[in-house]
C-alpha cells in the first residue's frame, strides 16, 4: 500500500517536472539571449546554446533538464546572476521558519475555532468564518502593518532581525532555533517578534479552513449513535467531545491542512513581500518583475515536491487515524472538497 | 432511485442541518443583491466612473478620501474611485470568465470521462488527478510569468489548473446520472451517444456546475487579484485592483487608503460572493 502511494507521488513529480519543462520550452523571450544580454554575438549566443543543450529534440532536451534537476542542477537566475539551487538554499531557512510558525499557529487556532463552534448552529458563526475566508492575504498583511507596526508600534513590520543584532552563526538557518541554540536570548526574543506578524497573517486563511472543515466534521461525529451512547454513560460533554468526537472528526481537518498548503505557499509570496521577510516568498515576488524564469522554475519544482510530500504524509497520517481509509490507494478528493465547502 | 453521490454533488448538508439554516435568508439575499449591483457597476463602470483612470485628477496627488474626491487619489493624483471602479469590472469579469472556463473545460473532460467509462474514463482522471495533485497557485505563477504579464495570461493561468474540479465534479454526475432509470429508458428508445449526452445527461448536469461555480467565484477573486498584486496581470497603468494595492505599499504608513481601498473592495467583491454562494448551495441542496 506504501508502495503503491510512493508510486503514484514518484509520478505526480514527474509530471511536475514535465509542466515546468514546457512552461520553460513556451516562453516567448529567449532564454540565452536574457542570459548573456543584448550585446553578444551571434557566435556566442550558439555556443551557449549548445552548452544548455538547447540545440537538441525536446524529448532530449526534457531528459537533460531530468537529470540536471534531480541532481540538483538548475539553471543560472537571470537577476541575481547567480544557480538558482543556491538561491533556493540561501532563501529556504527563512521561509521554511515563517511556513512552520504559520502551520502550528493555524492548527491551533483552527483547532479552537472547530471546537468551540462546534456546538452552536448560528448564523453569525458561520458568516465570521465566510468574512474571514473572504479576506485577501494581502489586506490581511496591510492592515496589520498599518495598524500593529505604523500606529501601536507593537511589532516589528520588516525583515527577520533587527538592524542592530548579528545572527546566530546557526547550523539550521532557522534564526530562532540557531539562537536558542547559541544561547543567544536577545536575538531569540527578536527573531520570535519579528515572526509575529508575518506568521499570523499567513496562519489564518489554512486556519479559518481547518476551522471550518472541523466545525462540520463535529457536527456530523455528534450526531452518531456511539455519541449517544457515550452522553447515556453518563460522560460530561467536554469528554464527549473531545475524546470522541475530535477523534473521529479529525481525518476531513488533516486532509484541509495538506490541500491548504497550496494556498500557504502562494500566501508566502504576497506576505514575505508585504513583510520585506527575505524567503522564498521575497525571492519569487522579485524573480517576477525581472521576469525571471529560471528563479520561478526552481521555486515551482521545490515547492511542487513539497506539496506532494505533505500531501502523501497527510494520506498516510489519515489512514493511521482512520483504519477504513487504508484500503483507498488515492485520495478522495471529492470527499475532502465536500468537507472543505460545507461548514 | 440509484444513490446520488452527495460528494458529487458538493451537497453535503443534510435536511436537519438545511433546517437549522432555514432562517438565514437575510445576508444571502443581500449578498445576491450586492452582487447583482456589482455586476450593474461592471456593466456600467466606463459610464460612472468620474475622472481618467491614468490621467492626474484635479485634486492632486495624496489627497485623502472625502473632501471633494470619494475615496481619495494615488500617488499620482489619479482618481480612487474611477479606478477603482474599473478595477471592480475587470476582477468581476475575470472570476466569470475563468469559471466560464473551468466548467466548459472540466465540463468536456467529464462528460467524456463519464459518458465513455472504461478506458477513456481511467485515463481522463488520471490526468484530472494529476493536477489536483499539484499546487495549483503555484503552478499558476509560474504559468503566468512564462506566457508574460498580461491579463488575458493570468486568465489562462488560471483556467489551466483551475478546471480539474469541474471534471471530477462533472464526471461523478454523469457516472450517477448514467444508472438511473431515466436514461435507461432513453438508452432503450435509441438514443446514443452525443444525441443521449445532449438530450439526457447535460441537463441534469446544471444543478452541481451551479453551485460549485457560485461556490468558486470567491476564491477566484481572490486567486486572480492575488496574481495581480504580484505584477502578473494587466501592465501598470492599467487600474486592477491587486495592482493598485501593490503599488500604494510604499506609501502604505504614510497614506495606506492608496492600496487599502482596492484591497477592501476585493475582500467585499469575496464576501458577497462567498455568502451568495453558500446561499444558492444551500437553496439547491433543499430542493
Amino acid at each position: 500500500m506504501l508502495a503503491a502511494r510512493l508510486a503514484a507521488a514518484l509520478l505526480i513529480l514527474l509530471a511536475l517536472s514535465v509542466i515546468v519543462f514546457a512552461l520553460e520550452t513556451v516562453i516567448p523571450a529567449d532564454p540565452v539571449r536574457a542570459l548573456l544580454g543584448p550585446s553578444a554575438g551571434a557566435d556566442a549566443l550558439s555556443a551557449e546554446r549548445h552548452q544548455l543543450w538547447l540545440d537538441r529534440p525536446l524529448p532530449v532536451q526534457y531528459l537533460h533538464f531530468l537529470g540536471n534537476a534531480l541532481r540538483g542542477n538548475l539553471s543560472v537566475s537571470l537577476t541575481t546572476r547567480r544557480p538558482v539551487v543556491r538561491d533556493l538554499a540561501a532563501f529556504l531557512p527563512a521561509t521554511l521558519e515563517l511556513a512552520a510558525c504559520a502551520v502550528l499557529l493555524a492548527i491551533v487556532l483552527g483547532t479552537t475555532f472547530g471546537l468551540v463552534t462546534a456546538r452552536r448552529r448560528s448564523s453569525a458563526i458561520r458568516l465570521g468564518f465566510i468574512a474571514w475566508a473572504s479576506v485577501p492575504p494581502f489586506l490581511l498583511g496591510l492592515a496589520s502593518l498599518v495598524v500593529f507596526y505604523g500606529r501601536l508600534h507593537w511589532f516589528p513590520g520588516s525583515g527577520r532581525l533587527s538592524a542592530g543584532l548579528t545572527p546566530p552563526p546557526g547550523p539550521t538557518g532557522l534564526l530562532t532555533v540557531d539562537s536558542l541554540l547559541h544561547g543567544d536570548f536577545a536575538a531569540l526574543r527578536d527573531s520570535a517578534w519579528h515572526l509575529v506578524l508575518p506568521a499570523f497573517c499567513l496562519a489564518v486563511g489554512p486556519a479559518v479552513s481547518v476551522g471550518r472543515t472541523l466545525r462540520s466534521s463535529l457536527q456530523s461525529v455528534l450526531s452518531e449513535d456511539y455519541i449517544r451512547t457515550a452522553r447515556a454513560k453518563g460522560l460530561s460533554s467536554r469528554q464527549i467531545l473531545l475524546r470522541h468526537g475530535l477523534r473521529n472528526a479529525l481525518t476531513a481537518p488533516l486532509a484541509t491542512l495538506g490541500l491548504q498548503a497550496g494556498l500557504l505557499f502562494a500566501g508566502v509570496v504576497v506576505v514575505e513581500s508585504i513583510f520585506a521577510w527575505p524567503g522564498l516568498g521575497l525571492y519569487t515576488a522579485r524573480a517576477i518583475q525581472g521576469v525571471d524564469f529560471p528563479a520561478i522554475a526552481g521555486v515551482t519544482l521545490v515547492l511542487g515536491t513539497a506539496y506532494v510530500i505533505i500531501n502523501l504524509v497527510v494520506d498516510l497520517l489519515q489512514s493511521a487515524a482512520d483504519p477504513r481509509l487504508r484500503r483507498q490507494v488515492t485520495r478522495s478528493v471529492g470527499r475532502v472538497r465536500a468537507a472543505t465547502q460545507d461548514y | 432511485m440509484a444513490a446520488v453521490d452527495p460528494v458529487a454533488l458538493g451537497l453535503s448538508a443534510t435536511p436537519k442541518r438545511a433546517h437549522a439554516r432555514a432562517g438565514t435568508g437575510a445576508p444571502e439575499k443581500a449578498a445576491l443583491a450586492l452582487l447583482i449591483v456589482i455586476t450593474a457597476i461592471s456593466i456600467l463602470a466606463p459610464l460612472l466612473a468620474p475622472h481618467s483612470t491614468t490621467q492626474p485628477a484635479a485634486a492632486g496627488p495624496f489627497h485623502s478620501p472625502g473632501h471633494g474626491t470619494i475615496l481619495g487619489t494615488d500617488e499620482l493624483g489619479r482618481d480612487l474611485l474611477s479606478r477603482v471602479l474599473i478595477g471592480i469590472r475587470t476582477s468581476w469579469f475575470s472570476a466569470l470568465a475563468v469559471v466560464a472556463s473551468g466548467i466548459l473545460i472540466g465540463g468536456a473532460v467529464g462528460l467524456v470521462a463519464g459518458i465513455c467509462g472504461g478506458a477513456v474514463d481511467s485515463g481522463l482522471m488520471r490526468v484530472t488527478d494529476l493536477f489536483l495533485a499539484l499546487p495549483g497557485p503555484v503552478l499558476a505563477i509560474a504559468a503566468a510569468l512564462a506566457l508574460g504579464p498580461s491579463l488575458l495570461h493570468a486568465l489562462l493561468a488560471v483556467a489551466i489548473v483551475w478546471w480539474p474540479w469541474y471534471a471530477r465534479i462533472v464526471r461523478g454526475e454523469v457516472r450517477s446520472l448514467m444508472a438511473r432509470p431515466h436514461l435507461d429508458a432513453a438508452r432503450i428508445a435509441g438514443d446514443r451517444g452525443v444525441l443521449l449526452a445532449v438530450r439526457h445527461v447535460i441537463p441534469g448536469l446544471a444543478p452541481p456546475i451551479i453551485v460549485t461555480a457560485s461556490m468558486d467565484i470567491g476564491s477566484l477573486i481572490l486567486t486572480l487579484a492575488g496574481l495581480s498584486f504580484l505584477g502578473l496581470g494587466a501592465p501598470p497603468p492599467s487600474p486592477e485592483l491587486g495592482a493598485m494595492t501593490a503599488e500604494g505599499l510604499t506609501y502604505v504608513l504614510g497614506q495606506p487608503w492608496i492600496s487599502l481601498v482596492p484591497a477592501a473592495v476585493v475582500f467585499i467583491l469575496a464576501f458577497a460572493s462567498n455568502i451568495a454562494g453558500d446561499g444558492i448551495r444551500d437553496v439547491m441542496a433543499d430542493r
